[in-house]
Parts: structure tokens; C-alpha cells; sequence
């Protein structure tokens, strides 16, 4: 139990330490706000986090941190000039509604940050689809100007991406903040893998049906830019790893993590290549949650049929046992 | 690729999911899988025989007596349920006490009235769709898509009603929560 | 041991139709985003079934349950038409908004079920007074919904607008009003489950338990 405890404290900081990073990264790009509007986030989700723990009668341990990832999480797939307000009370959604109305961190059901950014789409679409252009800075209570599309956005309507291989590389485009930086997030998904911390079946599942839906249906003029854009745009990257990949969510058994992890990639870029959907695997993720519960009672069956195959198995050898040794006096 | 636009209609359009009917249904039956199956098909085979009598009824009735559609709907429903009972009862009379059941709640219920009337209305806005063949297809779509939903609900039964939910929430509240969510994520799809 | 008295209230607090026995929630989530809409379904709900409750319970008992069943929905069927007559004259507007979810208020539970499982066997007098009770949780849940619901989604109450900074629209959606019926439902419960707990420890008459 300890052991447990331990290592899903360990993972909550390898997550963190990935978030901080791509979080910095946002700091570089759009300055103070990026910073504030991360702040915000993080102080509305712990203060929720304190007081519906408070109202179920639990108390609020280091464990339950994990809400700090989840709204850096969610910080990192906003604009760097959302709308405070907004953000919070997508923040106190993502805590209250999503998680601990279903117990909390033991009995998750949603990852809170795919259900905090698809209940802004739904609420806040048109401020959550706009995006100041990189090196921008805008004051912490400054409104936002000279508003663009997202990169993703005019790749999925054109099919061609405007910049560069480099640019692209180093996030310097429009989009969510943390959600287009593509080598902090490649050597961010590279380090959570070695480390176990985030399920390598899921993960490995999504960036594979992406690969395969790219080559056999492009996106793009060649095989090669669609695969490649295909995998830096619409967040799929960053989804990837810190949504579908969640251990919290994901099944355990890396098969099926891996089938998770492929149809909810599969479903998303079909969704991109037919409707233009933007951040298509986010909207997927939260509405795959049954899969991967189905997944995870099939595991459980499994587990449960092996336990008790094994209990058998134990019996009849100990019968066995028992046997031989009645035999043995008779024989001498 | 069709086969995913056209899961995305299927929910798009689904009962519970985006029109809330039949969700107090979904809920009395989700307690047992058996039951819940059961229920599903029960309604399926109510919402796609009543859409084509549906259809009977509308050609008839004049457009001055529209208020009287919800009269011949429930009699329409009546007569399904009353059938259904009979044939449930001379066919299988062992599992009769089981069975009907699962006929009484799928009867009269919003998840099969509403089939009937959102139907009625779509065929009005779509003259192409005001057939008998598409009314009967569409109430089968419907119920189709209560299975879904009730497919939807089993997978997070255990985790809803687990002791790990805080009291008042757990059951119920729960589940309209966790169907409320599942159905934001099919309105971001639209 | 519960009071028969205090039982005729069960309808609107301790057994609210909505969030207790979780029946009509469709027009509450569908149709409970603004007040006029609420109040137009309110009238509805509450005439179509007293008069259908009331007249059906002059159904003989000895009838098969589906023959009663079919019987009351009927009743129902025609309640419906002079209310939806009389609503067309003081809610024009509301009964195109509120499109089907009018005409399945007949088909309620508290019609259908209700009548037979509960109404059934009490006396027509306590009956009456239960059913109107019934008809008032459900009334109480639908306006609480829309306004909260309208408030937080549109910044207006009852159409006029309100100084609201912050608007929530998806909760005027039918997400909105599943997750916002759901977590009403769990409050609800969190209350009734106090007062039951400080009622049983005060012994129900104020008296000090064990005293």
C-alpha cells in the first residue's frame, strides 16, 4: 500500500516537472499573463479541491496535489489571454463535477482536465479558439488584441501549415499554450515513458493509429507532411501524453491501454479530416470515458477469474499433497 | 470513416443523451444488466413498431384535429402494449411473470412518446423523411440509440454506485452528472 | 415512526418528485433553462395531472394493471386538450419553445405509475391532498432549475436583464441541465439527510432522546 502511495506521489511529480517546463515555455512566448492565468488556475483548483474534500469529510493530503497537474494541464491548453474568470470556474468544474462528485482521486471516472476544456468549448468557444500570435505580451488585465486562429486551425481547413519545420519544432505558432512547444513534448513524453508515468499502451496506441490514419488517409498534399503535421497539430501530441495516456484513466494492461489509445486517435482524426474539428482528441478523450471503464471491469473480471483459478489450482495441490502423504505410511 | 460520421449522428441524435427522455427509464433499469437489456430491446421494438403506426395515424388525421395526435399516439401505445402481453403470454407462458415486466415499464414512458413526436416533427421540417419505411428506420435508430445509452451507463455502474462516492450523491446524482458529462462531449462533436 | 399526517407532505419535500423519485425530469432538464418556460410547463404538469389523477382514480381496482394503466393515460390524453388550449391563449410563444416536451407531460410517471403504485390506496381526501403536494415539489424543483438556470446562463430573470458578469451559456444546454439537476439532487439528499439525523436524535417531538 505504501509502495502505491509512493509511486503515484513519484508520478505526480514526473507529470509536474513535464508541466513545468512546457509552462516556462508559455512564460517565454506570451510573459507575465501566461504565468498569472497558470496562478489563478492553480489556486481556484486547490481551494476547491480543500473545500468539497472538506465536505465529504476527507482531508486534503499531499496525494491530492494532483490537482495542481490537472489545472496546469488545463492552463496549458488555453490561450495565453483567456479569460480569467472563466478559467476558474472551469477549474472548480473540473474538480467539483468531474472528479470528487465521483469520490475524488480514488474512484476517478473523467480525466478533469479533457471535462474542464470540453465544458469551455462548449460555453466559451469562440474566446477558447483565438490565439495571440507568439511573443505577443499582454498585460495581466489588459484585453487581448489582434486575435488569430490557431495554427491547427488553418491546417485543418487548408491542409498546408504556414510555418516552418523549426518554428513548429520550438512552438513558435499560434495555438494553446503549452500544446504546440512539439520537442519539449516529444522529449516530455520520451522521459514520462522511461519513468512509467503515464501508460506507454495508451500513449503508444494514439501516436500510432494517428501515424497509420495519416499514411493511409493524408491530411495533407504528401504522406509525409501529413504525417508529420498530423502529429504536431490539434494538440494530438499533448493529448497523448497527459489525457489519453493518463494512468488515472487509462486501463492497466497495456493491450488494452493500447486499443484505448488507437480508437480514441483513430475516431479523432477522422473527426478532423471530415468536420475540421479543432483539438478533436480532447472532445474524443472525455467521450471514450465508458471504453476505457468497459476495459477496466473486463480487467477486473480477469483478474478476478485468475485469483480464483489460482486459488483452485492451490487446493487441489494441497489435496494433492494431502494424498500423497496418507499413501506413503500404507506403502512402508 | 462512415462508420464513425455515422456513431456521431447516432449520438448526435440519441434520446437521453441530447432530448433527456427516457432518462427515469434508463435509471429504474440500469440496476441489473439483464433488466437493462432487456428494457432496451423492449423499448426498441415499441419505438419502431409505434413509429409506423405513427405514420398510419398522421395520414389520417386532419390538420384541424392536430391536438387529438397525442390521444391516437397513446392509443396507438396501448394497443402495442396490450399485443405484446398477449403474444408474451401465448407464446411463453413460463417466463410470462418475468417478462412482462420489463413490457410494463417500456410502455409509457417519455423515451417512447418522445420517439413518436420527434419523429413526427422531423418529417414535418423534411418531407423526404415523411415516409413509412423511415419513420419505422427512425424508430429503430431511437431505440437503437437507448441501448447505447444504456451501454453508456453499465460500463460506470459499479464506480457510481461505489461506497467511494460521497452518500448524497451516489446513485442517481451521479449518474445524471456522469450522462450529463458523456452528453457535453456529444454536443462538442456536433 | 413516521407521522401519517406529515406523510401528505412527502410529495414536496422528504419525497420530492424530482429529485427523490427522479420522475418528469425530462422537461425539467430540456425546458428548465428560462422562467417563462418553466411556468408555462408548471401549469401543465400541475392540471394535466390533478384532473387526470382525479379522474382516474374512479377507475374500478379490479381492472387488470394494464388495462388501468392504458385507462389512465387516456384520461390523460384528453386532460391534455383543453389545458393545451387554454395554454395557447396565455403562453403562445412558450408551447413552440417547448416543442414536445408539452404533450409527454401527459405520459408523466406520476400519472402512469404513481396513481396505480401509491394514490391508488390511500382515501380520495388524503389522496388529494398528497397529489397536490406531488404536483408542488415537482413545480418548487422546475422553478428553483429555470432560475438559477436562466440567471447563470443568460444574465436575465424571467427575460429581463440582470447586471451578470459572467455567463455560463452551456448551462442553458441540456448538459447544463443534467449536471446542474444532479448536483441539486445530491444537495437535496445532504439536507434531508440532516434533518432526518437531527430529527431522530431529538426523538421527532423535540424531546431529547432517552429522556
Amino acid at each position: 500500500m505504501q509502495t502505491k502511495v509512493k509511486t503515484e506521489r513519484f508520478i505526480w511529480i514526473d507529470v509536474m516537472v513535464t508541466l513545468l517546463t512546457l509552462w516556462l515555455m508559455d512564460f517565454f512566448y506570451y510573459g507575465i499573463r501566461a504565468v498569472v492565468l497558470g496562478g489563478v488556475c492553480i489556486a481556484v483548483s486547490v481551494t476547491a479541491e480543500l473545500i468539497s474534500l472538506r465536505l465529504m469529510g476527507r482531508k486534503f493530503t499531499a496525494d491530492d496535489l494532483t490537482c495542481v497537474s490537472d489545472a496546469l494541464i488545463i492552463t496549458l491548453m488555453l490561450p495565453a489571454v483567456f479569460d480569467m474568470k472563466a478559467a476558474a470556474i472551469a477549474c472548480v468544474f473540473a474538480v467539483a463535477a468531474a472528479k470528487n462528485i465521483f469520490g475524488g482521486r480514488l474512484n476517478m471516472i473523467f480525466s478533469p482536465a479533457a471535462a474542464a476544456y470540453v465544458f469551455l468549448y462548449t460555453s466559451w468557444k469562440n474566446q477558447l479558439l483565438m490565439f495571440p500570435e507568439p511573443h505577443v505580451r499582454t498585460g495581466v488585465f489588459e484585453k487581448a488584441a489582434n486575435l488569430v486562429s490557431s495554427a491547427s486551425h488553418s491546417f485543418n481547413i487548408t491542409g498546408r501549415m504556414s510555418a516552418t519545420d523549426f518554428e513548429l519544432l520550438l512552438g513558435n505558432v499560434s495555438g494553446p499554450a503549452g500544446a504546440v512547444s512539439i520537442l519539449l513534448l516529444a522529449v516530455a513524453a520520451v522521459v514520462l515513458l522511461l519513468r512509467r508515468s503515464i501508460s506507454a499502451g495508451a500513449f503508444i496506441g494514439s501516436i500510432s493509429a494517428t501515424v497509420l490514419l495519416a499514411l493511409i488517409v493524408p491530411a495533407s498534399v504528401t504522406r509525409a507532411d501529413s504525417v508529420k503535421y498530423t502529429l504536431c497539430c490539434n494538440m494530438v501530441l499533448f493529448a497523448s501524453v497527459y489525457i489519453t495516456a493518463d494512468r488515472r484513466i487509462a486501463p492497466k494492461r497495456w493491450y488494452f491501454a493500447f486499443f484505448y489509445g488507437f480508437f480514441v486517435a483513430m475516431f479523432s482524426y477522422i473527426l478532423v479530416i471530415t468536420t475540421a474539428k479543432e483539438n478533436a482528441i480532447v472532445l474524443v478523450s472525455l467521450l471514450f470515458t465508458p471504453v476505457a471503464l468497459g476495459f477496466r471491469n473486463l480487467e477486473k473480471r480477469i483478474e478476478l477469474t485468475e485469483r480464483e483459478e489460482q486459488a483452485e489450482a492451490e487446493r487441489l495441490a494441497a489435496e494433492a499433497d494431502a494424498d500423497g502423504e496418507e499413501a506413503l505410511p500404507d506403502e512402508e | 470513416m462512415f462508420l464513425v460520421t455515422e456513431l456521431v449522428t447516432l449520438l448526435a441524435t440519441n434520446l437521453i443523451l441530447t432530448q433527456a427522455l427516457g432518462t427515469s427509464t434508463l435509471f429504474i433499469a440500469a440496476g441489473n444488466r439483464k433488466n437493462l437489456l432487456w428494457t432496451a430491446i423492449t423499448i426498441t421494438v415499441f419505438t419502431s413498431v409505434g413509429s409506423g403506426a405513427a405514420y398510419t395515424v398522421n395520414r389520417l388525421l386532419p390538420n384541424g384535429l392536430a391536438d387529438l395526435t397525442l390521444l391516437f399516439y397513446t392509443l396507438i401505445v396501448g394497443a402495442i402494449y396490450v399485443l405484446f402481453l398477449a403474444v408474451l403470454y401465448y407464446t411463453d407462458f413460463a417466463s410470462f411473470a418475468t417478462a412482462r415486466k420489463y413490457v410494463h415499464i417500456s410502455a409509457f414512458n417519455c423515451a417512447v412518446m418522445g420517439t413518436l413526436f420527434t419523429i413526427t416533427e422531423r418529417a414535418e421540417a423534411y418531407p423526404e423523411l415523411n415516409t413509412f419505411v423511415r419513420f419505422v428506420l427512425s424508430g429503430a435508430e431511437a431505440g437503437t440509440g437507448f441501448i447505447l445509452a444504456a451501454f453508456i451507463l453499465t460500463a460506470a455502474y459499479r464506480k457510481l454506485n461505489s461506497a467511494k462516492v460521497p452518500a448524497s450523491f451516489r446513485g442517481f446524482p451521479a449518474m445524471l452528472v456522469y450522462l450529463g458529462l458523456i452528453s457535453m462531449a456529444v454536443y462538442a462533436l456536433r | 415512526m413516521k407521522n401519517k399526517k406529515t406523510a401528505v407532505f412527502d410529495g414536496l419535500l422528504g419525497d420530492n418528485t424530482v429529485l427523490s423519485a427522479l420522475m418528469v425530469i425530462s422537461p425539467v432538464i430540456m425546458c428548465g433553462s428560462t422562467l417563462m418556460n418553466a411556468v408555462a410547463l408548471m401549469y401543465a404538469f400541475s392540471a394535466i395531472t390533478f384532473f387526470s389523477v382525479l379522474i382516474g382514480s374512479f377507475v374500478p381496482k379490479r381492472l387488470p394493471y394494464a388495462a388501468k394503466i392504458i385507462i389512465r393515460a387516456v384520461i390523460a390524453s384528453i386532460v391534455y386538450i383543453p389545458v393545451r388550449t387554454v395554454a395557447r391563449e396565455f403562453f403562445p410563444d412558450v408551447i413552440t419553445r417547448v416543442g414536445i416536451y408539452f404533450p409527454l407531460l401527459a405520459v408523466n410517471s406520476l400519472i402512469v405509475v404513481q396513481s396505480e403504485t401509491k394514490f391508488a390506496r390511500m382515501k380520495r381526501g388524503t389522496m388529494i391532498a398528497s397529489l397536490v403536494f406531488y404536483i408542488l415539489g415537482f413545480d418548487a424543483v422546475m422553478a428553483v432549475t429555470a432560475f438559477v438556470r436562466e440567471l447563470l446562463a443568460y444574465g436575465t430573470i424571467n427575460g429581463r436583464l440582470v447586471d451578470a458578469d459572467t455567463l455560463i451559456s452551456g448551462l442553458g444546454l441540456p448538459f447544463g441541465g443534467f449536471i446542474f439537476l444532479g448536483l441539486l439532487c445530491g444537495l437535496y439528499r445532504k439536507v434531508r439527510s440532516v434533518i432526518r439525523r437531527e430529527n431522530s436524535e431529538t426523538g421527532g417531538d423535540g424531546n431529547v432522546s432517552g429522556n
